[in-house]
């Protein structure tokens, strides 16, 4: 989950999470490069005195033309590049549906037994010691480790979307349609995400929590509930 | 007096041109590289169970309480 002052990314737990922070560096360092640019450029004319009555510079033209349309390039390409990636074929070890109500989750693991439970937030009146306020559940969605998982995404009643920033992971919850997404979570470990689509009174009272163990452990708690 | 603001422009565009790139090249081995080194050392030597093993002892996993 996110510090009280964080403005920047949760750490990353999953490759293509690994892959966006990398293009964020890019793309900022970029921004930056430009930034720094434009006010060298605005510092450069506003201490000057000397005035211009050029009316036609065509070398420069070309130049404020051909530069930007190189850095859109160097931005798009690796854009297109993890775009593409989280698209690949992945075959996925387990396929989980994440079902968003008003206000609460529900999620299916129907691969091989009919193992189905509903997420609903925990209050804070009943919130233990040392939890987060607004982000435990009841139920916490169980995932192998470093095993490709598809997540099935839709909605019972209004628009959700099921987010999970650690693991790179929003996909919008629209009821009548099934989103797919997939991740493979790097480590073990417990990643906080939100409802990232305004959908009523509790929106912000409706989060997402993965709990990440090692294969063995998941097979063990998924036929102790599913018994 | 010829050529005084052309001259000032082609000096002031090369040192915008330097500065930028400056800290670009700045940004990326302060904060870009670092972070991708950072990264690469933690999992050189992740131990998955290990780490599996203390988050079970400290009674955070709702899959696994502690004993």
């Amino acid at each position: 989950m996110a510090n009280h002052s964080q403005f920047t990314f949760q750490d990353a737990s999953s490759p293509i999470m690994e892959e966006l922070m990398q293009f964020h560096d890019h793309t900022l360092m970029v921004a930056l490069a430009i930034c720094t640019l434009v006010l060298y450029i605005l510092t450069s004319v506003l201490t000057g005195k000397l005035t211009s009555n050029t009316a036609d510079a065509q070398a420069i033209e070309l130049i404020w033309t051909i530069l930007p349309a190189a850095v859109l390039i160097t931005l798009a390409l690796p854009s297109l590049r993890i775009l593409y990636m989280m698209d690949e074929i992945n075959e996925p070890a387990l396929t989980l549906k994440a079902i968003g109500h008003q206000w609460y989750w529900s999620y299916e693991y129907t691969d091989f037994k009919n193992l189905t439970f509903d997420s609903y937030m925990t209050p804070t009146t009943d919130l233990p010691l040392g939890h987060f306020r607004l982000l435990e559940v009841d139920h916490r969605v169980i995932v192998p480790t470093e095993s490709t998982i598809r997540v099935i995404v839709t909605a019972d009643d209004v628009l959700h979307s099921w987010a999970v920033p650690s693991l790179g992971v929003k996909t919008d919850a629209i009821p009548g349609r099934l989103n797919q997404t997939s991740f493979l979570a790097n480590r073990t470990g417990i990643f906080y995400g939100q409802c990232s689509e305004i959908c009523g009174a509790n929106h912000s009272f409706m989060p997402i929590v993965v709990e990440s163990v090692p294969l063995a452990n998941f097979e063990n708690w998924s036929s102790l509930l599913s018994s | 007096m010829r050529g005084l603001l052309a001259k000032r422009m082609r000096f002031h565009l090369l040192g915008a041109f330097l500065v930028s790139m400056g800290a670009a090249t700045l940004y990326k081995f302060a904060v870009a590289e670092p972070r991708k080194r950072a990264y690469a050392e933690f999992y050189k030597h992740y131990d998955l169970m290990k780490d599996f093993e203390a988050m079970k002892a400290a009674g955070v996993l709702e899959s696994a309480p502690p004993k």
